[in-house]
């Protein structure tokens, strides 16, 4: 089983190369890409490998077998205590996940094990990310060209790989917070790209702001794993399968309270990091990163790393928020709000990527409520699917701007009608709406239509309406997006580069040194092979992804080779498909694509609508300004503690605080004037002035001193004399 | 009956008469120019009084006693005359060019000076009143007329004149408390009075009374505050290397003969629980007020004046910690205070002499004592800079020099005493050892922070003599810090 | 040279090696400059030489006892011994000290701080690295306090001397605030001298770990020591020393200050506070726990209101004392291993973070963070270190900043099984806010600095990117930072036995489950619920 084994491999082959690229990056003929696509090609290679014999050893699982040979330590004490009930599995087949794990620190007497866990879930996320890291490291050969940090791009998008792929093999939650932050930081790096303008920078602080906020949640939530482990099994540990083992409940009884807890605390990490409400306002602004990265990062993988942890830890919230007992719990009323809000607001955006960013938001908005509605395979399911089209629409639009608008984004501005000049953008980007929208019988389809179904098998009456109208705005809002691109009459006309909002023709360096090839001289025309090859390749896995679980035609082999390990995983329910349920989603989807079709391009309906009507003027407003959630974060909290609350703490620092010690110096100085000039100098220099005053002649000095200062200084003596004979008394 | 003399126990003070006879007659005999040699007889004289005592310790020690045990020569008196010789041999050293440059009458000086001297001898070894008040009387007359050595000085008079005037008073008060002592007692000498006080607590009001007028007596020679005032003019006023002994040796002179006193005299309990508390209020009042005093000075001379005031009143501090400790029955705590006393008697002299030195030094170039001529001593002289420093740090009790020790013995034997009384001491005079560092401080500050004021920025020259003095004092003060074990065998040695 | 007596002599030599350094610095000529830099130099990396030895020849796997012990007279008269020796937790951070000493030798090499005069300069650093290794070996509290007062004068002057403009009310104010706690600190070892077993010996006095002393003189003496130690880490209402003191010392002066300077009141806890009072820490914990997490906001707080990027630096540091001392107040094994552990992880970032700021104001003469801008343009290398120091200094995992924070936090959740877990859980909670803070000023910080394109006065002034100085000190720090943030048992495999030896004596004091076995023994959460 080397693939399964060394997976380790995957994740630190990009890591070193983050580090050869650093170093040597600019001295290499093509400028460190060639070192990063080889990175990444060989992880990917490696994933597939491991992918592969992850199925074979499902397949020998089902035969009975099944490699129990690489159970973990911990874990296998785990094991010994349940063996019983985990044989007799009205579960299914029981496929271990394969452990690799060395010592990485000891605290307190306690080991805590660097090591890698690999089950059906990491082995898909793996090759997703690892796919869609690939194609985007071609894809950014020429997407990137001649820009001014170059070398340092690819550089970031290893390290990016690295992070995101260790976070995917992290047997414990622990390194699944290191992967996690780093993850974060790579965001950080690659959004604030081109951080000479400031627009930018700040949306890269906000994104890392913002994500770290709901860390405060993951910090919290992995010291409470600890303990949860430390309950379920006596030895406080951080490896997960010991942990899902415990929440579970198939161990010693762990405190509902803090599952709970735990729970919530990870639930504000993963609304934190996949965009959800209300944490999702930086996920747009992220945007100003270069396309690539939106796509790989803001689409595909990094924001999902949420919901895989909310998948990676089920039992936590199974248990910890009673999914399955309720039929509405916070998981998934947050999925739920968060489905629609973002695509109400996919509405309202004429930057083509803000559409897609407020569309990835309500899809993780999908992942999120599936898995709050009990939905497992059906959440993941959704995740490997949406991770391809995601990232092609990203990759297409960027295709768009790219070569036809001028680095512009701005689809009112500078698209339109560009089907003519582009047509491989074109389809490709229609193959990805269309999965997008769930259309049979495309990748979006199957697994939305399988989140739909957990929400109606699991009582979550609620949350299927909310899916159903979901899926209606996703298939309008992409409709309108795809009119305003490729249909209607071309806009981009020659004045691109005065376009008012920060675009990414500025960013790009001065004329000279980048290719004439490059588009954007001379008017629209289609990209060249270095983006399309990655597009077909997204429009591919977008058409066909969905039906490794296309449960119509009884195949469920994703579930399957997905399937946890059930001796130490929640029990997850299985759906059989529903047609009905299918139809009605499908033309759902139909009838909102209809709908915006019948107002884009037949011009029914109440247009300029917003202009007229002031209440419609009102809600388009409220959605232009984001619900004011901006306003909320930017303006009032950050605004506050960064200016008052800072300044009050700093003035009561400089003035009350620091004083103490300076009122104390003065206070001592005071009463040391007191004493000199009143104790010293009224004795003292009485006398100095008396002497002074004599003449040298030394006789009538002392008779003067003797008529003069003697009876003084006699009665200072009687005085200080009389005070101490008190003081005497007293104490005799 | 007629005494024995021991000669080998006395041959240090004869030695010493025997000089001040030379001096005398040298000054008297020989034209002027080769009076030169005063200064040198007077440093030969001392060393050499030194041998004796030398001598005498590693003798084996039986304690010599002489006149009816008014005389004693033990180890205690041994230390103590061993450290009077030393001090004065250094400020010999210190006065040399002083006084040639000058036009003072420098065999009268030595001669002052080394009466002086005789008095400290005797006091170390005194065990009686009388020879007491006599050692002290013989310590102080001569210092009167020194303090007034720069005749032509008007501040100068003015400081004999004051100084003279205060020990007359002092003395007086002292001379009455000592003489109801022996109305009480029927006896001048220590052991007797300290038996007598011991049984009989039958006038312990009246013996309060005439412990007390001592006590008073000795908190003027000591300028322990509210009996202080004389002191600050008296040392501006004298010639610097006298402001010198003043401040170091006829002060030891006061503490040696309070120690006496109560270390041979009034030890017993309830002798102590009279006089701990009037000794806790001085100590408290000396720290405290001189250090606040010492805040506002602007000239050196009068800063160490006022920081010699507290210092003093850190030396009292083990004083009152043994009166607590004896009131309470623990003799063997108090012994440690009364190290304590000692050590820091020893350790204070050499810091104090050392930073005196400097200040001579430095007044060589800028004739004058104001802290601000000292300004950027560091770039233009960074060696007396950097001595001085050590001796600041040091009487602000920083380690790794001398001065950290003495304070951490003064803060044990607080502690030690314990009670409330001993602890309170004990914070007090920690926060005042903080105050305390503020002035030197920005002594240090000016020395190293500050441009220098003249325009002359070549280095000081420091005469010969002078420059021993700081070695010694600064080779002292650093070796007492780094290996506190060498010199506390001295203050072990005289209990 | 026999390993016998290399054994006995390795500590003193590392101590002392400095001080034979300084005094041949005070011999020569000040105009040699040449010859003074070297000096210094091969000093320190003698010293830096032998602690590597002892570092090679330390027994690892007996971390919890000490070694390379002496235990010669010093002092009989007040029975104190030169009593020093080396244990897991004071290796390290003697390691820490020798290690940023050479470095800030290489870094001042050429760029020294006026006035000038490196003699005086090297010599004031030789001596503050006697005083700073000494407080590491110490064992007897008089040798102890003797070398904690030692680091006293030299860093006065550095201030004082080479310091920005208002050097002179920072170095006082330095210094009285110090001086105050160690007078205290001072009275609480000799109560402890009195109230105890008659003995200075901190070994001894750990054994004997305060019992036969009532409870109320044990809270007033640690009461005593809290003072002399929280001043100089510094906590949260003594802190404001620190700043002032930072933002006037010279680049090398704010290092030493930061990586050194300030562990020796956090070690003081560790060494002797805790262990030979324990039940008195346990009294006084909640309290230091809650001036711990004050102090890591308000010090954040107190960051964001900062316009000289040099103070910012310094207020961040109150903030991540904050941490350790937070991890010092659960009195587990996990937190004081936390504790240590950010203790060198904060030496080396901030240290490095000085380093940095120093340059930017050698270059720009000017930390006005207003008036910077655009670093990464005008001097890329220096833009990406400071980004990397101010990741590390985020506790961004993977680098040493984190393993200093996160167990700090982890710690606070379950604390000494004595202690109130509520209380702790609060500060847990409060902690955890305080990372996102410590994120925001920071990126601000760097945003500020080295984001956004160069402001108009400097946009053709000629400054230099990093140098080979630099380089050279800035590097093993970098590569350290790393290091330790990968393998975080480079550190905590020396520290874990010996705190645990520590914490299990403390546990069996006040009666509380041990924190070190294994968990078997630690309380279910559920039993406190």
């Amino acid at each position: 089983m080397f693939f399964l084994d060394n997976a380790w491999l995957v994740p630190l082959i990009p890591a070193l190369s983050f580090v050869v690229i650093l170093l040597f990056g600019k001295r290499m003929p093509f400028k460190g890409s060639e070192m990063g696509i080889a990175a990444v090609g060989s992880s990917f290679v490696l994933a597939c490998g491991a992918a592969v014999q992850w199925i074979q050893r499902v397949g020998d699982a089902e035969e009975g077998g099944g490699g129990t040979e690489h159970a973990l330590g911990a874990f296998g004490a785990v094991i010994g205590r349940i063996g019983e009930e985990a044989t007799e599995g009205e579960h299914g087949p029981i496929v271990e996940s394969v452990h690799n794990s060395f010592t990485w620190f000891q605290n307190g007497g306690i080991d805590l094990h660097v090591g890698i866990q690999i089950d059906g879930l990491s082995v898909m996320m793996m090759f997703v990310v690892t796919l869609i890291s690939l194609l985007v490291h071609v894809y950014s050969v020429d997407y990137m060209k001649g820009d001014r940090r170059f070398t340092y791009f690819y550089a970031a998008l290893s390290l990016f790989t690295a992070s995101m792929l260790l976070l995917v093999v992290a047997d414990n939650t622990l390194m699944l917070l290191v992967g996690w932050e780093l993850v974060g930081v790579c965001s950080f790096m690659l959004i604030g790209h081109w951080w000479e303008e400031k627009p930018n920078s700040d949306a890269a602080i906000k994104a890392f702001l913002t994500t770290r906020t709901g860390d405060i949640g993951l910090l919290c939530g992995v010291i409470m794993t600890y303990f949860v482990v430390q309950q379920g099994t006596g030895t406080g540990s951080f490896n997960i399968e010991d942990l899902n083992a415990s929440a579970a409940g198939y161990l010693n009884p762990v405190s509902g309270t803090l599952l709970f807890w735990c729970a919530a605390a990870l639930l504000l990490a993963i609304i934190g990091k996949s965009g959800q409400f209300p944490l999702h306002t930086w996920l747009p602004d992220a945007m100003a990163g270069p396309t690539p990265v939106s796509a790989l990062i803001h689409a595909a993988t990094m924001v999902v790393a949420g919901v895989y942890l909310g998948a990676r830890v089920y039992p936590v919230f199974y248990e910890g928020l009673n999914i399955g007992e309720t039929n509405i719990n916070l998981m998934a009323a947050v999925g739920g709000i968060t489905v629609l809000i973002g695509a109400a607001l996919a509405f309202v955006q004429d930057d083509i990527k803000k559409v897609l960013a407020y569309s990835t938001i309500s899809q993780l908005g999908y992942m999120v409520m599936a898995l709050g509605v009990g939905a497992w395979t059906a959440a993941i399911f959704h995740l490997f699917t949406h991770a391809f089209f995601k990232a092609l629409l990203f990759l297409a639009a960027g295709s768009v701007s790219h070569s036809g608008a001028h680095h512009s984004f701005d689809m009112k501005k500078d698209m339109g009608g560009l089907r003519k000049y582009m047509p491989q953008t074109y389809i490709t980007f229609i193959i990805g709406t269309a999965a997008l929208a769930g259309i049979f019988p495309l990748a979006g389809f199957w697994s939305k239509d399988e989140i739909l179904l957990g929400a109606s098998e699991g009582d979550y009456t609620l949350f299927l309406v909310v899916g159903a109208v979901g899926a209606l705005m996703t298939a309008a809002y992409m409709t309108r997006c795809i009119y305003l691109t490729f249909f209607g009459e071309y806009r981009g006309g020659d004045h691109a580069h005065a376009t008012p909002h920060v675009d990414e023709a500025e960013h790009q360096p001065d004329e000279d040194d980048r290719l004439p090839d490059h588009g954007h001289h001379g008017g629209p025309h289609e990209s060249n092979r270095w983006i399309l090859a990655p597009l077909w390749v997204l429009a591919a896995f977008s058409v066909f992804a969905g039906l490794f679980n296309a449960t119509w035609f009884d195949i469920d082999k994703f579930t399957e080779w997905t399937a946890p390990n059930a001796n130490v995983f929640v029990e997850l329910q299985h759906h059989e498909f529903d047609v009905m349920l299918a139809l009605i989603s499908t033309a759902i989807a139909l009838f909102g694509a209809a709908l915006a079709y019948a107002y884009y391009w037949r011009g029914l309906g109440p247009q300029r609508l917003s202009e007229r009507n002031g209440l419609a003027r009102t809600g388009r407003q409220f959605l232009v300004n984001k619900y004011y959630l901006d306003v909320l974060y930017t303006d009032v909290i950050v605004a506050f503690v960064k200016g008052p609350l800072a300044r009050a703490t700093y003035w009561v620092n400089q003035n009350v605080i620091d004083n103490v010690l300076n009122y104390a110096g003065k206070g001592a100085m005071v009463f040391g004037r007191f004493t000199y000039d009143v104790l010293d100098q009224k004795v003292v220099d009485g006398a100095v002035n008396g002497i002074g005053t004599i003449t040298d002649s030394a006789g009538s000095e002392v008779r003067k001193i003797q008529t003069g200062r003697l009876q003084f200084y006699a009665f200072m003596l009687v005085l200080a004399v009389g005070v101490f004979a008190l003081a005497l008394w007293i104490a005799a | 009956m007629n005494p024995v003399f021991d000669w080998h126990a006395l041959a240090p003070d004869v030695i010493l008469v025997a000089t001040i006879v030379v001096v005398l007659v040298v000054e008297f005999a020989f034209p002027r120019q080769s009076r030169t040699q005063t200064s040198r007889i007077a440093a030969i004289g001392v060393l050499a009084a030194l041998v004796p005592i030398v001598s005498l310790a590693t003798h084996e020690n039986e304690a010599r006693e002489m006149f009816a045990g008014a005389y004693a020569v033990d180890n205690y008196a041994l230390a103590l005359k061993a450290f009077f010789l030393v001090v004065t041999y250094i400020t010999i050293l210190l006065s040399v060019d002083y006084i040639d440059e000058g036009d003072y009458y420098r065999g009268e000086f030595y001669f002052l000076l080394l009466t002086s001297v005789l008095g400290l001898m005797v006091m170390a070894s005194a065990r009686d009143l009388i020879t007491i008040f006599i050692a002290l009387e013989t310590i102080s007359i001569p210092t009167f007329i020194l303090a007034a050595f720069r005749k032509h000085d008007r501040q100068s008079n003015e400081a004999g004149v004051k100084y003279y005037l205060i020990g007359v008073l002092s003395s007086a008060i002292m001379l009455y408390g000592m003489s109801i002592i022996f109305g009480l007692t029927g006896t001048t000498t220590l052991s007797g009075i300290s038996d007598a006080v011991a049984v009989d607590a039958t006038t312990r009001p009246l013996l309060a009374v005439a412990m007390f007028l001592t006590l008073v007596g000795f908190a003027f020679k000591v300028s322990a505050v509210p009996f202080h005032f004389w002191a600050p003019d008296t040392y501006e006023g004298a010639p610097t290397p006298v402001t010198a002994f003043l401040s170091v040796a006829s002060k030891a002179g006061g503490f040696v003969a309070l120690l006496s006193i109560i270390f041979f005299g009034f030890r017993s309990p309830n002798a102590a629980d009279l006089w701990w508390g009037p000794v806790w209020i001085l100590a408290v009042l000396s720290m405290t007020l001189g250090n606040l005093a010492a805040l506002r000075q602007t000239n050196i001379v009068r800063m160490l004046a006022y920081s010699s005031i507290a210092q003093g009143g850190f030396m009292l501090v083990p004083f009152a910690a043994a009166g607590i400790a004896e009131a309470n029955g623990e003799p063997f705590v108090a012994d440690t205070s009364f190290e304590a006393v000692v050590i820091y008697l020893l350790i204070y002299g050499a810091m104090n002499l050392g930073a005196f030195a400097v200040v001579i030094a430095v007044a060589r170039r800028t004739r004058s004592a104001e802290i601000s001529s000292y300004g950027g001593l560091f770039e233009t002289s960074p060696v007396l800079a950097v001595t001085m420093t050590m001796f600041l740090a040091s009487l602000a009790g920083i380690p790794p020099v001398a001065g950290w020790f003495a304070k951490f013995v003064m803060f044990r034997s607080a502690l030690e005493a314990g009670g409330p009384w001993g602890v309170s001491l004990a914070v007090i005079a920690a926060v005042n050892s903080v105050i305390a560092f503020f002035y030197y401080a920005g002594v240090i500050r000016v020395m190293w922070f500050k441009e220098p004021v003249t325009e002359d920025r070549s280095p000081i020259q420091v005469p010969g003599a002078l420059t021993g003095a700081i070695a010694i004092t600064a080779t002292v003060t650093f070796v007492i810090g780094v290996y506190p074990q060498l010199f506390a065998r001295v203050g072990e040695l005289a209990f | 040279m026999g390993t016998m007596e290399w054994s006995e002599w390795a500590l003193s030599l590392a101590v002392f090696i400095p001080a034979l350094g300084a005094v041949v610095t005070m011999l020569i000529p000040r105009a040699q400059e040449e010859a003074v830099k070297w000096v210094a130099l091969i000093t320190t990396l003698a010293t830096l030489g032998v602690v590597v030895g002892i570092l090679v020849d330390f027994d690892y796997d007996k971390s919890g006892q000490l070694q390379f012990q002496v235990n010669n007279d010093w002092i009989n008269v007040i029975n104190s011994r030169y009593h020093i020796g080396v244990d897991g937790i004071s290796l390290p951070l003697l390691a820490l000290s020798a290690f940023i000493t050479v470095l800030c030798v290489i870094y001042s090499w050429n760029h020294w701080p006026e006035p000038h005069n490196p003699k005086a300069f090297i010599v004031l650093m030789l001596v503050l690295e006697v005083g700073m290794n000494g407080t590491f070996v110490a064992q007897d509290l008089i040798l102890f306090f003797v070398f904690f007062e030692i680091v006293l004068l030299p860093m006065f002057f550095m201030i004082g001397v080479w310091g920005g403009p208002n050097r002179e009310y920072a170095s006082i104010k330095f210094f009285l605030f110090t001086l105050f706690g160690s007078a205290m600190m001072l009275l609480g070892f000799l109560a402890l001298y009195f109230k105890g077993p008659n003995t200075f010996d901190i070994v001894a006095l750990s054994d004997w770990a305060g019992q036969d002393l009532t409870h109320s003189t044990a809270v007033l003496i640690f009461g005593a020591m809290f003072l002399g130690f929280a001043i100089k880490v510094p906590m949260f209402p003594f802190h404001t020393w620190l700043p002032d003191a930072h933002t006037e010392a010279p680049t090398v002066g704010s290092v030493l200050l930061a990586a050194i300077l300030l562990k020796l009141g956090t070690y003081g806890f560790v060494r002797i506070a805790l262990p030979i009072l324990p039940e008195a820490a346990e009294d006084w914990a909640p309290f230091i726990g809650a001036l711990a997490v004050i102090g890591i906001i308000y010090g954040a707080l107190g960051c964001l209101a900062q316009t000289d990027m040099k103070r910012l630096i310094a207020f961040s540091s109150v903030a991540h004392m904050g941490f350790v001392m937070l991890g010092i107040a659960t009195m587990t094994s996990f937190g004081i291993n936390a504790a240590i552990f950010g203790m060198v992880a904060h030496g080396l970032i901030t240290g490095m973070l000085f380093f940095v700021a120093g340059s930017v104001q050698h270059n720009f003469h000017t930390r006005e963070m207003s008036r910077l801008g655009g670093l990464l343009t005008q001097a890329p290398k220096m833009g990406w270190i400071l980004g990397f120091c101010v990741m590390a200094s985020l506790g961004l995992p993977g680098l040493a900043g984190f393993w200093g924070e996160f167990p700090a936090i982890l710690s606070a959740f379950e604390p000494l099984s004595t202690l109130s877990e509520e209380t702790f859980r609060t500060y847990m909670v409060i902690a955890a806010v305080g990372t996102v803070l410590a994120a925001g000023y920071l990126l601000w910080m760097l945003s500020k600095v080295a984001f956004g394109t160069p402001k108009a006065e400097f946009a053709d002034a000629e400054i230099h990117d990093v140098n080979a100085f630099e380089w050279t000190a800035w590097l093993p720090i970098l590569l350290l930072i790393v290091a330790l943030g990968i393998f975080p048992n480079l550190l905590f495999g020396v520290t874990d036995d010996a705190v645990c030896v520590m914490t299990d004596k403390i546990s069996e004091q006040v009666g509380a489950d041990s924190t070190c076995d294994e968990g078997g023994d630690t309380v279910p959460v559920a039993e406190h619920e």
